[in-house]
């Protein structure tokens, strides 16, 4: 399976030149045979919307934004970041991403963990996701995360428990903390490869993380999108702070290979961590 | 406290150059004190855009900074930066011929107003977006003029310390007399920052790392071995200057009002 990183850098609050660039890259890359783009968390709006994000907010079974996406994912499938309001739900935004195949919505993911604290003010804005669901696609059971729900390690537990071979975090993690002297990026790469390491490791899937570049109201936008395999081996890195797209090839049989390794995936007890869980929220309510 | 100084070169002249274009410059423009912070900018700035594309102003009063006037041009001539030398002097005496005052502070922030009124003017007639110099220490404990130096389209040094803008300095290669001698607001001959804060910057920026980015408690910050004078006079300017990081408040009548619940980015459609 062939994926192409599109490490892009939004123009903020303008849908329709982000959806002109999101179309060019997804026929450089679905000319350069790849089976799958994936683009950064709110790819086509910009993060820092504040009150732009009801003004942005599309349906997409219905959005004129969409309709040239799909139509394109025909070709290749295609993660895509957008601000989401439901039909049945007017008034209501989800931050979320889409996984488009064969002309068709396979997939929508709503982001669950809402950043809101320090220079993060998502939950002001958004409404939370309610679940994380796998879904069969041609290639694998796929799960999609976004930004924070990463950080969150049930997320990704969910994620395996559905039986996921490949986890898709796309995002727009701003970069934090510059006295890494050895490295050359920021505090929270390092953050983010160290948990990507250890996700894939421990789901023996792989994990494939997509992060938006660019400056937003002084943030800057770390890069250093990533593939870590089954086995927990850095496949590839895209560069930190600069736009870049990547088509990198990935060996779905991995994922065979390192459960027969690490049978973490057929010892797991979904049961015991359902029931452990239960009590803890029962005891928690009696606290 | 250390920091990577290639990373945050990369960093502030991607913010340089993304932030010039989206307010819809090509161009950027600085006072040159021939201090640290303004030699570092200026740095970042060609590193950005390119020596054609910076602008320097030195605009001393009288022969207050000698050495400072004598420090800029060094920089410009070094950065090969276009640069004016406007004397501020006629202005200011005009001024304090009708409202005299011994007060150097007064004098100081008259100054530095000034100095950021020809800034805007020259930035309108040179179609450049002005860079501020303000540093992360000096912002923290409001040590700097509201609407005179703190005045600016974009601020790529706000986020640094004082000794970290001089760490930064040696990586940029800024000349070692600018780097190593005494800061000074240039208030009034021989004045220093550090005689006027009471601190050196060195514990400065070392106190309030701790107390910000390390987020700890005045008392924590003392029992790790701070004057407790030193630390509660700089809990208490950083207090009282909060006024000078923000937009005045807006008194709320509607429904939605600027400021409150009329939220949009800075970046808007850029």
């Amino acid at each position: 399976m062939k994926i192409a990183l599109a490490q892009t850098s939004p123009v903020l609050g303008n849908m329709k030149q982000n959806l002109t660039h999101h179309l060019d890259l997804v026929k450089k890359a679905s000319d350069q045979g790849a089976n799958l783009i994936i683009f950064p968390e709110l790819s086509l709006t910009g993060y820092t919307l504040r009150d732009l994000v009801s003004e942005l907010a599309l349906t997409p079974g219905s959005s004129e934004i969409f309709s040239p996406l799909l139509e394109a994912s025909r070709k290749i499938d295609i993660v895509v970041g957008f601000v989401e309001e439901r039909t049945a739900h007017p008034g209501i935004f989800y931050n979320s991403a889409a996984y488009l195949a064969s002309g068709k919505i396979l997939h929508v993911h709503r982001k669950v963990f809402l950043p809101t604290s320090g220079m993060f003010e998502e939950g002001r804005f958004f409404a939370a996701g309610k679940d994380f669901k796998t879904f069969s696609s041609g290639w694998t059971r796929i799960g999609l995360l976004i930004c924070r729900d990463f950080l969150h390690y049930c997320s990704s537990y969910c994620l395996f428990a559905g039986g996921t071979g490949l986890i898709i975090t796309i995002s727009a993690a701003p970069g934090r903390g510059a006295s890494n002297l050895q490295g050359q990026g920021f505090e929270t790469s390092r953050m983010w490869e160290l948990m990507g390491e250890a996700i894939s490791f421990f789901s023996s899937s792989f994990v494939v993380y997509c992060n938006r570049v660019g400056v937003e109201d002084g943030a800057t936008f770390a890069g250093g999108s990533f593939i870590y395999s089954p086995f927990g081996k850095l496949i590839t890195r895209l560069p930190y702070l600069d736009e870049a797209f990547l088509i990198q090839e990935i060996d779905l049989e991995e994922i065979r290979r390192a459960r027969k390794s690490w049978p973490f995936c057929r010892d797991d007890r979904p049961e015991v961590i359902w029931h452990s869980l239960e009590q803890i929220i029962r005891k928690k309510d009696e606290d | 406290m250390k920091i990577n100084p290639e990373l945050v070169t990369r960093v502030l002249t991607k913010f340089i150059r993304e932030e010039t274009r989206k307010a819809g410059f090509e161009r950027v423009i600085l006072g040159l004190s021939g201090g640290l912070d303004s030699s570092v900018c200026a740095c970042l700035a060609v590193k950005a855009l390119g020596s054609e594309n910076v602008l320097g102003l030195i605009m001393p009063y009288r022969n207050l900074d000698l050495e400072g006037q004598e420090h800029a041009r060094k920089m410009a001539e070094l950065l090969k930066i276009r640069h004016f030398k406007i004397d501020i002097s006629p202005q200011i005496d005009a001024y304090f011929s009708s409202f005299p005052t011994e007060n150097q502070l007064l004098r100081g922030n008259k100054m530095a107003r000034e100095r950021m009124s020809i800034l805007y003017d020259f930035s309108a007639r040179e179609k450049a977006l002005i860079l501020g110099t303000s540093n992360k220490t000096e912002l923290l404990i409001g040590y700097g003029t509201i609407h005179g130096d703190m005045a600016c389209g974009i601020n790529p040094m706000g986020d640094l310390y004082k000794t970290q803008v001089r760490e930064l300095a040696r990586h940029l290669k800024v000349p070692e007399e600018i780097i190593s001698k005494k800061p000074t607001a240039g208030l009034w001959p021989g004045q220093t920052d550090e005689a006027e804060i009471g601190l050196s910057y060195e514990e400065l920026d070392n106190l309030l790392f701790k107390l910000v980015d390390l987020r700890q408690t005045p008392e924590e910050v003392i029992s790790s071995g701070h004057e407790e004078k030193k630390v509660k006079r700089i809990t208490e300017m950083i207090k009282k200057s909060e006024f000078k990081r923000k937009m005045p408040p807006i008194a709320k009548v509607s429904s939605r009002t600027v400021g409150h619940d009329f939220l949009y980015p800075y970046d808007w459609d850029k």
